[in-house]
């Protein structure tokens, strides 16, 4: 079995602000992580390797300095990385960036499971999936809490709010992985080093079947008008008195007399 | 560019009924909306749930009644609103809800059609020449995004469920439009089967209008049952961080956040919660929020209209109390 494992590379921490002078958002001294779900995706493939003996290829389309997250990745226990790299790929929305990963999707060739994170930590989106499925041409199952390999494909289960699905999926499909999925593991530094010894393959826009109009910027339909910070809901922030009784019939009283707290509701 | 004059919403039906999310959808769209607001609604053969939505008072349903289509996968339904787009012509625009099965299915859509898609928004309105301009959080709702989709049509959006509200219109111009003719193909590489989740308590958190949350500060046996005679007493909900989803009774149905539920109660109640950005993600919509937690610079302190330094149960023990 083939699969690829596509990962994000995403700011260490989402709690960033924007910069006043530039408008943009500010990413000074916040260092690249693997974006959590995609933990669990790899986590998936190696499950699935490990009982199949799988090949593990790990990708993601970015800039140069997300070859650190594709060495994480190798030292974890993947077979092989690429990196998607060009210029031509900047300003690429969610369908322009689909488009590319399925290419090179394709370029690897009898891929029988594409697995990613269920969403990125920082777009948010969780569109990447289902995109790259429609540009496949292949089934997909989004938001998988549980993956267990069949013969002849997976069985899979899945939450939506008010359901609980069981689906098994024949070869080939794509799946997002859910953090209810596995316990990934990590590694430490040394490991990583010794990494360093399998090799990642870039790839440029050249080195795809890309028709120009349906990358990077010129592709994106989308386009981000503004960026801001979120309204701050102005919170009283009222601090109650230090006796827990003293406290809770202040509460009641001051609920009851806004009327948050009308009886018998 | 040549596009059909109305903005769509996609209904959401589970377990035969109509996710109401739809609802605040249709509210939020005749608001906003110039030109007619059709509702695409995928039933059961047997069912007739257009009924329910006539009483919000869209200007038209289009009901496609199919019962390969409702099993829910991705790929036919896909090519069913594909379908139908060929015949009637791309709408302005096309909204969905930010539900699992909208966040799967509107994706797969707009790279069908090649057009954009913002994912999760907190606001939608439309500018005089029925651009559609889509505010969208991102990195955790630490930051907002206007995002507009200026060449293509439709213009595609995943709505987060209890950003509006919904109110019934009476509307005698709803038109039915049924659709009986669709081809459907049936994708053979996926067998799904469903069953509902159990329903545990009367009231899920996201409809709640109160709630009582407890976090790893609150979680003892003790704790628990102490929390639950409040949450009684108050006729309120009882939510959950991530932490506590490992203990048996409660699941991603009952926790709050990012990767949970987004919750809209008029009262929120935080026990022994720090008040992490991915749990706070879930709870910008909750009109009061107190919260008693040990810490005195516990950062849910700052999200809180009124908050208890100290014991958290010692708290819940006094509140439920002074409500006798
Ligand atoms: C990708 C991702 C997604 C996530 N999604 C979610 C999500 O959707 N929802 C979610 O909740 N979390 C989520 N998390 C986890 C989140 O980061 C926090 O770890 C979690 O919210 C913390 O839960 P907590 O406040 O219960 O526990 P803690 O952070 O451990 O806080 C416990 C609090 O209790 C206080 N306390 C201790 N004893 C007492 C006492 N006796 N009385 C009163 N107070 C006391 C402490 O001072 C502390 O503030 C996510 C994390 C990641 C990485
Ligand atoms: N630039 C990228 N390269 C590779 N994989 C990606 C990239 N962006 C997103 N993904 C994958 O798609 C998933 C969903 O991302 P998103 O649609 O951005 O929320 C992530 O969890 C990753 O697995």
């Amino acid at each position: 079995m083939k699969i690829v494992v596509g990962i994000k590379q995403v700011p260490e921490t989402t709690n960033v602000k924007i910069n006043e002078k530039t408008k943009n958002i500010d990413r000074r001294g916040i260092s690249g992580v693997i974006n959590q779900y995609d933990r669990h995706a790899l986590e998936a493939a190696f499950e699935i390797k490990a009982k199949t003996n799988a090949e593990v290829i790990v990708m993601t389309m970015g800039p140069d300095d997300f070859v650190v997250s594709l060495q994480e990745a190798l030292a974890l226990g993947a077979d092989s990385a690429v990196l998607l790299s060009d210029r031509a790929f900047a300003g690429a929305d969610t369908l322009a960036t689909g488009y590319v990963l399925s290419e090179a999707i394709k370029k690897i060739g009898d891929v029988d499971l594409v697995l990613l994170g269920q969403q990125s930590v920082d777009a948010d989106t969780g569109q990447m999936g289902p995109i790259i499925s429609e540009f496949l041409d292949i089934s997909q199952v989004t938001y998988a809490s549980k993956l267990d390999v069949e013969e002849g494909g997976l069985r899979i289960k899945r939450y939506l709010e008010n359901i609980e699905q069981d689906i098994t999926a024949k070869l080939p499909v794509l799946v997002t992985v859910t953090d209810q999925a596995n316990d990934p593991k990590y590694v430490n530094i040394v490991e990583i080093a010794k990494s360093f010894e399998k090799e990642v393959t870039t790839w440029h826009a050249s080195d795809l079947n890309l028709d120009a109009d349906r990358v990077g910027q010129a592709g994106s339909p989308s386009v981000v008008r503004s960026i801001s910070s979120p309204k701050e809901v102005v919170k009283d922030n009222y601090k109650l008195p230090d006796n827990p009784q003293d406290a809770a019939d202040e509460l009641v009283k001051i609920l009851k007399d806004k009327n948050i707290l009308v009886e018998d509701k | 560019m040549e596009f059909l004059k109305e903005n769509w919403i996609f209904a959401e039906v589970d377990l035969n009924k109509v996710n109401p999310i739809t609802y605040q959808l249709i509210t939020k769209m005749n608001q906003i909306s110039e030109l007619p607001v059709t509702v695409v609604l995928v039933e059961g053969s047997s069912e007739s749930l257009e009924e329910d939505i006539k009483e919000y008072g869209p200007d038209k349903i289009i009901t496609i009644k199919n019962d390969q289509l409702v099993q829910g996968n991705d790929l036919e339904m896909t090519n069913a609103l594909d379908t139908l787009i060929e015949k009637t012509g791309r709408p302005n625009s096309f909204v969905f809800a930010a539900t699992v099965v909208g966040r799967s299915l509107a994706p797969r859509l707009q790279a069908r059609l090649r057009t954009g898609l913002t994912a999760d928004c907190l606001d939608l309105h439309f500018e005089d020449d029925g651009t559609l301009v889509q505010t969208k959080p991102s990195y955790g709702d630490n930051i907002m995004c206007e995002i507009v989709v200026p060449n293509h049509r439709p213009q595609m959006a995943t709505v987060r469920s209890n950003v509006f509200e919904a109110k019934k219109l009476n509307n005698p111009m709803t038109k039915v439009i049924n659709i009986t003719n669709l081809k459907v193909v049936q994708d053979k590489q996926l067998t799904i089967s469903s069953k509902p989740l159990p329903q545990e308590s009367a009231e899920s958190i996201t409809e709640a209008n109160r709630i009582v949350a407890i976090g790893r500060g609150d979680k003892t046996e003790e704790n628990l049952t102490n929390a639950k005679r409040l949450a009684d007493k108050l006729h309120a909900v009882i939510g959950v961080t991530r932490p506590l989803t490992d203990l048996e009774e409660f699941d991603i149905n009952d926790q709050i956040g990012q990767s949970g539920q987004s919750v809209s109660p008029d009262i929120l109640i935080n026990l022994g919660i720090s008040g992490a950005v991915q749990y706070t993600a879930g709870i910008s919509n909750a009109k009061t929020i107190v919260s008693a937690n040990t810490d005195k610079d516990a950062p849910i302190f700052k999200h809180s209209d009124y908050y208890y330094v100290g014991n958290a149960e010692e708290f819940s023990k006094a509140l439920e109390k002074a409500l006798q």
